[in-house]
């Protein structure tokens, strides 16, 4: 990836040092000790479970349905919710966790018997025409890299299979959660990715927070649930992983 | 105990019956009540409309007039505020900040006194009516005076205290805003006397004689019969009436 | 459209806020809706007063070291490929976005909701060079369908507006033919926008908070539209407030939990979406250019001085969502896009007093901004130093007011002045006097006088009663002689 540019930045903050009545600091600050921490304070010591049952409790308030199920039921509970969706044209990521859980297997060969076909978001193919099939699909599906207990959370961080449009697009989106990807609150994951950066490793282009269906409440306040993006949302918690 | 009454210039010269309920109910609670001559108003009015330099004199007067006082009673929460904010006027003079702070930390409102210094909180007062109570802004926001009227008038004896609507809005007073602005005063003023009516409420009960000159009189104007009353009045009140 | 809104004088825009009934019974539903919202949520999270003194500490260290963090963003912005634009004023960085919108030969720019777009009028310098300029959120929508209408607040713009109003509007501009219940309503601005977004050239984002330790940049969403303005189009420009910015993703955390709280009552809203620079290598959608400008437009004049605690505003709106005073003249009266109490701070401080004098006195310092705000930024104290400037230093009051301050300042810093004022009120007060009232009084009093009655001052005043008793019964008090 080449290197961006920078425009005009000196004279600016030049001028910005010169209010705050001082010479320009270039480097040497550091973050203070803050003298408060309530954020670490949500959630401490919940056990997986408490962690677990803290997030459907949320799901609910976000309009969001949850189901539950184990590794090898995985791929049927899938199906069972694309059927209820009445998914015709499924989009997935190309996440190697779809082969590793056997969904993609099995969806191929359970659903076309319902005339529904699946895509994967394809790295090889044009950007138009993986941006057109997402906006074709009904159903998108994608994993949690990592979930918010607190909030009803899933994390996702971009990559190459792992296209923006998945979640985005499709009117149904499901997002499969890993059990062992729960934490507390987005306190946990702004750290884990502080500490990335801090290892000189580099955060994804896109990290996105989704907390269930797309809304507004811009016509006189009142909540319309599904707006720009999805507009109705399913988690699959996968409990032994 | 003895304490210093600042009585406040409105109940100096337009509410005197509260201030003299003021040093009756303090001296029925044992307090030797003195009311140093010299003292005026505490300078909010100037204070507020940005005539700093003319509250500032105001201030030192004050001050001096305060000097020699334990205690600084006030019957209002927005001058008793006002008193304890001197000192930010003194920022460039050590000397006057000094004497300023101390004038703060001595002051108080009166339920705040009659609660905390006094540790009162049945002042024996019966007074048969069905009433509601205006929190006034600066005696909440500013002072932090929450609970303590409550905790007075809960103990007054035939008293029936039904809660206020939108307690928490302002009633439109704000010093010199109710005539620089008072067609936007006269809606919120008319806002507070609806939940006013709301309460079923024969007597409003207030602490602090700005907002009771607003309301009342707002109720006056529209010939509504609810009575407007000072807290000092209904904790002084000792018989059936 | 730029910061200011509308042409009429303040009195007449106070006016018509006042006159207009539903805007005001919509924003009366609609603070009580938000206030409880975010009560609840603040209560449900705990340790509230914690979390507003961390935000606090995060705002003040941040603004302090603001040079350096802009550096850090511009330096992690550049190294992931992106473009870093500085600019000073408005018209700098308009200029910037046309350049790259011609370069781009763009003809269709779509937008989510950026408050410093709207300060700046970057819409009608594109519109005015041909280049098509749509709003995505929904609320920005409306009111760019119904010919420009101005935002009455900064978080639900069209709140002035009901649903009826909506549909009509739809269907007079954009042949709408369904009912006035939202659902339908957004259904159909879904299916319009969708082809917007998917035909659009590039895609102009604000920036809720840029993170300085990985140049990324933060959108906090419920619609959906930040994501598909940043993930469709080839190109993305965000435009940021030079203030808008937090040391690493720790307190990027910390101060979304603030904002979604304190902005809606949600513990985050459906979307928070973190961007770095330019999609990825190997990654499909996404920007293929992603350029960031960093506004100041006269922010940097607030470093340094008293005011600077205004640039700690996250722009939740909990302020204007407590004000009463908005809720009575909505949001258009404050003439600006920033409305309320943190607009009547902001404004004069942006656009000087000449336009905005009235602004720091649309407040009865009920300080209930105040208590609100969750980086506790004092707004009602700014309030006050905004007029202690009004008389200091631009010498704007009237010469009655003047004269009759200098005239409270003698009569209150001097007890013998005081005491024969107050001796002979009564007497002055007396012919407009009526059963111990007035009704219509002279100066001043004649605004108080229009709706409420003023109270006759007493004719034995406190005082005279004290020293009365003390004579008569003398068993208390040691007060001076009066």
């Amino acid at each position: 990836m080449g290197k961006g540019t920078i425009h005009n930045r000196d004279a600016f903050l030049h001028r910005i040092a010169d209010r705050l009545g001082r010479n320009r600091r270039t480097d040497g600050v550091k973050r203070p000790e803050w003298s408060q921490r309530p954020q670490w304070n949500v959630f401490k010591d919940y056990t997986s479970e408490q962690l677990l049952d803290q997030f459907k409790k949320q799901c609910e308030a976000i309009h969001t349905d949850v189901e539950e199920t184990t590794g090898e039921l995985l791929p049927k509970m899938v199906s069972d919710v694309i059927l209820r969706y009445r998914g015709k044209k499924i989009m997935t990521w190309n996440d190697p966790r779809f082969e590793s859980f056997g969904i993609l297997s099995y969806l191929n060969k359970n659903l076309s018997q319902h005339g529904a076909e699946v895509q994967r978001w394809d790295e090889q193919r044009s950007r138009e025409e993986n941006i057109r099939l997402a906006e074709k699909a009904d159903v998108g599906i994608t994993f949690s890299d990592i979930t918010l207990a607190e909030s009803g959370t899933v994390v996702l961080l971009s990559d190459k299979g792992k296209g923006r449009s998945v979640s985005l697009l499709p009117e149904n989106y499901i997002a499969i959660i890993p059990k062992s990807t729960l934490v507390p609150r987005m306190t946990q994951a702004a750290q884990e990715i502080h500490r990335r950066i801090e290892n000189g490793d580099s955060v994804a282009s896109c990290v996105n927070f989704i907390s269930g269906p797309s809304n507004s409440a811009d016509i006189e306040m009142s909540l319309v649930v599904g707006v720009h993006g999805p507009v109705r949302v399913t988690y699959i918690i996968v409990t032994d992983r | 105990m003895k304490v210093s009454l600042f009585v406040t210039c409105l109940a100096d010269l337009f509410y005197p019956e509260v201030g003299k309920d003021t040093v009756e109910l303090l001296e029925g609670l044992g307090c030797e009540v003195d009311f140093p001559a010299a003292q005026t108003c505490c300078g909010q009015p100037a204070f507020n409309s940005g005539y700093h330099k003319e509250s500032k004199e105001v201030a030192k007067h004050m001050v001096e007039t305060f000097e020699g006082a334990d205690y600084v009673v006030v019957p209002s929460g927005s001058c008793a505020t006002m008193l304890k904010e001197y000192a930010k006027l003194f920022v460039d003079d050590p000397a006057w900040q000094e004497r300023a702070r101390a004038l703060g930390e001595k002051t108080y409102e009166l339920t705040q006194f009659i609660v905390h210094v006094l540790e009162k909180e049945d002042v024996g007062a019966v007074f048969h009516a069905r009433a509601t109570y205006h929190t006034s802004c600066h005696m909440t926001r500013l002072l932090g005076a929450r609970e303590e009227p409550l905790k007075l008038l809960n103990q007054v004896e035939g008293l029936q205290l039904t809660p206020l609507s939108h307690c928490y809005d302002c009633c439109g007073f704000g010093g010199t805003f109710s005539v620089k602005m008072d067609s936007i005063s006269r809606e919120m003023v008319d806002a507070k006397v609806n939940h006013i009516e709301e309460t079923d409420a024969e007597v409003l009960i207030g602490a602090d004689a700005g907002c009771l000159m607003n309301i009342g009189g707002r109720l006056k104007r529209q010939g509504k019969p609810v009575k407007v009353m000072h807290i000092a009045q209904v904790l002084n009140h000792k018989q059936e009436g | 459209m730029g910061i200011r809104i509308g042409d009429k004088a303040f009195d007449r825009r106070v006016e018509k806020g006042l006159q207009d009934s539903f805007m005001r019974g919509a924003v009366t539903g609609a603070q009580d809706r938000l206030r409880t919202g975010r009560l609840n949520a603040a209560k449900e999270l705990g340790d509230w007063e914690k979390w507003r003194t961390l935000g606090k500490e995060i705002r003040q260290h941040t603004l302090e070291n603001l040079d350096f963090y802009l550096q850090q963003l511009s330096e992690k912005v550049a190294n992931r490929g992106g473009y870093v634009f500085f600019a000073e004023t408005a018209a700098e960085a308009n200029q910037y976005i046309r350049q790259v919108v011609q370069e781009k030969q763009a003809k269709k720019v779509i937008k989510s909701k950026s408050m410093v777009t709207e300060e700046i009028g970057m819409n009608e310098m594109l519109e005015d060079d041909g280049c098509q300029v749509i709003e995505s959120d929904l609320g920005e929508y409306i009111l760019q369908v119904d010919d420009q209408d101005p935002p009455s607040h900064i978080v639900a713009p069209a709140l002035h507006k009901n649903k009826s109003q909506i549909r009509d509007v739809f269907r007079e501009k954009k042949g709408y033919q369904k009912s006035e219940r939202p659902e339908e309503i957004t259904r159909f601005a879904r299916e319009q926008l969708r082809r917007e977004f998917l035909s659009a050239d590039i895609g102009v984002t604000g920036c809720n908070f840029a993170v300085a330790e990985s140049g990324s940049i933060s959108l906090v969403t419920n619609e959906g539209n930040a994501r598909l303005v940043s993930s469709l189009p080839k190109t993305q420009i965000a435009v940021m407030g030079m203030e808008r910015i937090v040391p690493t993703w720790e307190e990027l955390d910390v101060m979304v939990s603030l904002l979604c709280r304190s902005a809606v009552g949600q513990k985050l809203t459906s979307y928070v979406t973190g961007l770095t620079g330019p999609k990825g290598e190997g990654e499909v959608d996404g920007p293929d250019e992603f350029h960031l400008v960093i506004v100041d437009n006269g922010r940097s004049n607030i470093l340094g001085t008293e005011f600077e605690e205004a640039l700690h505003c996250i722009r939740c709106a909990a302020c204007i969502n407590v004000c009463p005073v908005y809720s009575h003249i909505g949001g258009h009266a404050y003439g600006s896009i920033y409305p309320g109490p943190i607009g009547a701070v902001l404004t004069p401080l942006l656009d000087g007093y000449e336009n905005n004098k009235e602004l720091p006195y649309a407040s009865s310092l009920c300080a209930a901004c105040t208590e609100a705000c969750p980086v506790k930024i004092p707004l009602h104290e700014l309030l006050i130093k905004h007029r202690q400037k009004i008389v200091e230093e631009e010498k704007r009051t009237e010469a009655l007011e003047r004269i009759a301050m200098k005239g409270f300042e003698a009569a209150a810093s001097n007890p013998s002045l005081y005491k024969v004022g107050s001796k002979v009120a009564p007497l002055a007060m007396s012919p407009f006097t009526k059963e111990g009232y007035v009704t219509e009084g002279p100066g001043p009093l004649k605004a108080w006088t229009r709706s409420r009655d003023f109270p006759a001052p007493e004719k034995e005043r406190f005082r005279d009663w004290y020293r009365k008793r003390k004579k008569g019964g003398g068993e208390h008090g040691q007060g001076h002689d009066s």
